[in-house]
Parts: C-alpha cells; structure tokens; sequence
C-alpha cells in the first residue's frame, strides 16, 4: 500500500509537472507567434513570488549577447493565469535601454525593437507590476540586419 | 492565416515533446568523473551567465542570407560519420556543430538535407540522453514541406534552447559547453569560410567581434582542463584566440533614443563597438579556423 500511495504521488507530481510544462511551451510559442514576422533566438521563462510590502519588485534577469548592426526585438506575454502583468526590460549595464512598459506616460507595448549597434553583454529583466506574483515569458527574436 | 496554423501546429507538438520530455529527466550522462569539480572555480550560475551569452546558432547564418551570400555545401559538415562518434565529448561536439549547419540549412530551405542533419542530431542527442527534446517526427514532418518554414525553424531553436536549459539545471554544463563550442566553431567557420570567397566589411567585423565570444568560451573550458579531451580542445581554441589577441574593439558612448511609430515602440543605439581587425588578422583567422574545425570534425 505504501509503494502504491507513493507511486501514485510520483505520477500525481509528475502529471502536474507536465501540466506546467506544457502550459510554458504553448506560452511560448503563442508569443513566438504574437511577435510577429520575425526569426524566434531565445526565451526567458519567469515564475515569481509577490514581493514584499515596500520592497523592490521581485526580478528575473538573463544574461545575453547581442550583436552590433542587427534589428533585435523583445516580446513578453503574461501567462492567462498570472496575477502580475508582466514587464520586460533591457539593460546595458545600469542603462536602461528599453521597456515594453512606459512608467512615465503609462504606455504598454507587447515589444519593442532594439537597433543594436554595439556588440556586447546586455541583460534583460522581468518583473511583475506592482510587485506582484506572476508567470510569463519573454521572446528575443531577430528582425534584420541594419 | 498559414503562419497561425503552422503556430497551432507547434502548440500540439509541443504538448507531445513536453510529455515525452519527462521520461528522460533522470537520465544518467555519461560523463568523466574527472571532468567535474577540476580546474578553477566559476560558479555554476556565472557559467550559465556565460554560455547564454553564446549568440544563437542561427545569427550567423541569418547575416549570410541576409549578405545575399548563395547557399553552398561546402561549408557544413558532412554527416556520414555520427557512427563513429562513440564518447560523450564527440558526441555533445558535434552536436553542436551539426547544430549550426541545421540553422544555416534552415535560413535557406533546404529541407531535404534538413532531414538528414535532424537524424544527425537525434541520433546523438539519444546517445547523450537529451533527445527527449527534439520531437524528431513532427520536425521530419515540417521539413518536408518547404512553406513551414517558420514553425521548423522555431522548433529547431527551441527544442536546442530548451535541452541546454535542461543541461544546466542538472549540472551538465560540461556538456553544454561543448555543444556550444561546437556552434561556436561551426557558426565561426562558416563566416570565415563565407569571408574568403566574398569578403565584405560587415562579415569582416562579425568575425572580429568573435572574440568577445572566444574569450568567454575559452574561460569555461579552462574549468574542465584536467580532462585530456577538453585540454585539446582549449588547445585548438587557444591557437585562434593568440590570432584575435591584435584585434581591438573600441567603443564611442551615445545616448539611446526612443522612437515611437504607429504605435511600435523602437530602441535607437547610439554606443558603438567599432572593431579593427586588418585584412591580415582576417586572413589569419580565416586559415586557423578552418584548421581547427577539420580537426575537430575528423575526431
């Protein structure tokens, strides 16, 4: 019986599991898709706890490199489930580059384009507005050549 | 309309490769002892940091078409060999090299070689048990049909992004390593061998620029050094990397500038990386390289 009850919570585990991993890969490819006319590179995969009261929002950040003389663009997708919107961010070092979310007009875009002209170390953040808990995804895809 | 269902094609294929992906979660590597835990210390997520900032096997290839370069079959490597490949080091090598030669057929639509280097890298992604990740059937089935092109390119990537996720979760970024250094070299190859028939200004300074790459590459694989078969290849790496030592990357600071135009938000870079590289340098570069991805490829 008690092999059974633990073979059962191996299958119950597993069976979420791949729930969850389905849901991320159909995220991802709807947000693939959502970018547009444009060549799929990466995914950055978030899941994030609510932050604390007063605190930063909680962050993912990815390290990547992008090259100089080409037309990159970064989508993000809030999955349906998710309570946070999600934001995704472009940092050259400290400098902020580009945001899918305008803090000071308000404005959302699902992506914007970054014309690279320096070959290098960027970072992309993702967090969730207001510091909320949250799941999405964000897409580096490759538009063109400048 | 035709991109949508090739999309929803993607959804369904992906729900398969994601359940077929479990069952080979606790698959055993078979990789050295020796190989881990030796030489000198960069944490696991400092690698990480490092590996993902490897470009995608495909952005070489993407700037050769998009140079108006023809497609020609002699700058990937012929598969006829997997066979022969029998460790884990070769096995993950090359499997990164036939990576990159699967992106540049892609970038040109020539699925009926397509399928030939997707067997390639099934075959060797089984034997390194991470083969979980390519749904070999639905991306055979894509590349039989030159107007899917874009769902056989996003599951060519994604599936690769999605087994080197998987290496580094389990701490095989020994691994990794490797089959990002077989990109690397391949993706380096082609663009050198692309530049000696057509040079061309900007090929000229996407080689140069390698050698941020090459020296983040080469200090991954000093970690693993202990190890004869990665020795060698830090060996290899190292006779390019002397040859990139004369290359300088300057930098001139701008501001970046927000451009807003019916309705999409585009980031203007004012910073530039300028490259100087001679015709020389390139010329050197240019022969080593492919001395050193032939011997890679005749292991």
């Amino acid at each position: 019986m008690k092999n059974f009850i633990f073979l059962l919570s191996i299958f119950t585990f597993g069976l979420a599991f791949a729930l969850s991993a389905q849901d991320v890969s159909q995220l991802t490819a709807q947000c693939a898709a959502n970018a547009g006319d444009v060549m799929y590179l990466k995914d950055f995969v978030v899941k994030l706890d609510q932050g604390t009261p007063g605190g930063a929002p909680p962050t993912a950040r990815f390290a990547l490199l992008l090259s100089k003389n080409v037309v990159y663009r970064f989508s993000i997708c809030s999955a349906p489930t998710s309570s946070g919107e999600a934001v995704l961010q472009l940092f050259d070092m400290n400098t902020l580059l580009g945001s899918t979310f305008i803090s000071a007009t308000g404005k959302e875009f699902p992506f914007f384009d970054f014309k690279c002209q320096k070959t290098g170390v960027y970072h992309v953040f993702v967090s969730f507005k207001e510091g909320k808990a949250g799941e999405g995804v964000g897409i580096m895809s490759y538009v063109k050549k400048l | 309309m035709p991109k949508v269902i090739n999309y929803l094609f993607i959804i369904l294929a992906l729900t398969f490769a994601c359940k077929s992906g479990e069952s080979g979660s606790n698959a055993e590597l078979e990789i050295p002892d020796s190989v881990l835990n030796e030489g000198i210390e960069i944490s696991e997520e400092v690698m990480q940091d490092i590996v993902q900032n490897i470009s995608s096997p495909v952005e070489m290839a993407a700037l050769i078409k998009d140079l108006g370069v023809p497609y020609s079959n002699n700058y990937i490597s012929p598969t006829d060999r997997v066979g022969d490949l029998t460790t884990s080091y070769q096995q993950a090598l090359n499997l990164g090299i036939y990576a990159a030669d699967l992106g540049y057929l892609n970038m040109y639509n020539k699925t009926s070689a397509v399928i030939d280097y997707l067997t390639s890298i099934k075959t060797l992604s089984d034997k390194i048990k991470v083969g979980q990740f390519f749904d070999f059937n639905t991306l055979k089935r894509l590349a039989t049909n030159s107007k899917n092109l874009d769902s056989l390119m996003y599951i060519s990537v994604h599936s690769f992004n999605q087994m080197d996720k998987y290496l580094h979760s389990n701490n095989r970024t020994n691994l990794s390593t490797l089959i990002v250094t077989g990109v690397w070299i391949e993706g380096l190859y082609l663009g050198t061998q692309v530049y000696k028939l057509s040079p061309n200004k900007q090929l000229a300074e996407r080689i140069g620029e390698q050698k941020l790459t090459l020296e983040q590459l080469v200090l991954i694989l000093e970690k693993y050094q202990k190890d004869k078969q990665y020795a060698r290849l830090l060996e290899e790496l190292n006779l390019i990397k002397d040859l990139y030592r004369a290359v300088v990357i300057r930098y001139e600071k701008g501001e970046p500038e927000m451009v807003e135009e019916n309705g999409m938000l585009t980031i203007v870079q004012h910073d530039k990386s300028i490259i100087d590289i001679s015709a020389e340098q390139l010329s050197g570069i240019v022969t080593t390289t492919e001395q050193v991805r032939n011997r890679l490829i005749s292991l």
